[in-house]
């Protein structure tokens, strides 16, 4: 288990690295999908099967087909070599510093418990609840309380749990999505329509 | 997963992230630009499930599924625009969109 999760956490940085450093714009798409994927399994491996399959379906199949769409559409042809200015340079350098500040942050494990060892529903009782700190949630035993606890969840399935929270405890942002992704279509529809009925005038 | 994992998973998130901050930044196609932009969303997606398992909550993978939504609904304005901007025949570059009329 260990093993896999470092081979693709190592493919999911080397397809990270080609979305930004390959020149083809086709070539940056088709790493881009090698990076969802590679998430997607590492969300199965996280014990999050629905967001793994909502990955796929929604990023690697729906984003990046509009994405290609586009390409082939505008077909732009290969970029030359990035300017070395000032703002790739600052670029470079603020961003490793605050990589190195945060792999700092959480190397000396600040945020963590380094001694807490991880959950399972069986063995609740003897581990620590809160490996990070200030952790109040999942914590099974009380009645009328859900448990998440890796066990419980798969014991009932990833969906069911999922769909019940979507669906009582986030409702109302769950609504505000639908009307979010209307507004998203509405202004999609209205600007590639404008272009049109402007490009017909002329 | 052994609880081991959950600082390499935070590093990795935070590398994913970073990456796509470096591509925002250098890159000049306004296409690789948002690929970039996504790369950042699914990093803090990355973080966000990661965090929820190791504190046994599912609420992580529902803001997750919210970052997916936005997501969704963002590449469908941007390419939108993308597409009204640059089917003039104007150079895929972003540094020549510095100002905002025709």
């Amino acid at each position: 288990m260990t093993a896999l999760t470092v081979i693709v956490g190592i493919l999911a940085l080397i397809s990270a690295i080609g979305v930004v450093s390959l020149r083809s714009t086709i070539y940056c798409a088709l790493s881009l999908v090698g990076n969802m994927v590679f998430l997607a399994v590492l969300f199965l491996l996280l014990n999050a099967q629905f967001l793994a399959a909502v990955q796929v379906i929604i990023y690697a199949g729906a984003v990046m087909v509009l994405f290609v769409f586009i390409i082939a559409l505008l077909s732009p042809g290969s970029e030359d070599t990035p300017r070395l200015d000032l703002r790739f340079l600052v670029g470079i350098v603020a961003v490793f510093y605050v990589t190195l500040q945060i792999f700092f942050l959480v190397g000396n494990g600040s945020t963590y418990d380094r001694n807490a060892t991880a959950c399972t529903s069986a063995t609740q009782q003897q581990c620590s609840k809160n490996p990070l700190h200030g952790a109040q949630v999942g914590q099974a035993g009380s009645p009328g309380q859900l448990s998440f606890f890796p066990d419980d969840v798969n014991k009932a399935g990833n969906v069911q749990v999922v769909g019940g929270q979507l669906f009582t405890t986030f409702l109302v942002p769950f609504e505000i999505t639908s009307l979010l992704l209307i507004v998203a279509a509405i202004g999609a529809v209205y600007l590639t329509r404008h272009h049109v009925s402007g490009s017909r005038r002329t | 997963m052994s609880l081991d994992m959950f600082p390499w998973l935070i590093g990795l998130s935070t590398a994913l992230f970073m990456i796509g901050a470096l591509g925002v930044l250098i890159r000049r196609n306004p296409l690789v630009v948002f690929m970039s932009i996504e790369l950042m969303l699914n990093a803090v997606n990355l973080a966000f499930v990661t965090f929820g398992r190791f504190l046994n909550s599912e609420d992580g993978q529902i803001f997750a599924f919210m970052v997916i939504v936005v997501a969704a609904s963002e590449v469908v304005v941007g390419l939108a625009l993308i597409t009204t901007v640059f089917r003039t025949g104007r150079d895929m570059d972003v540094d020549d969109l510095s100002e905002m009329r025709e």
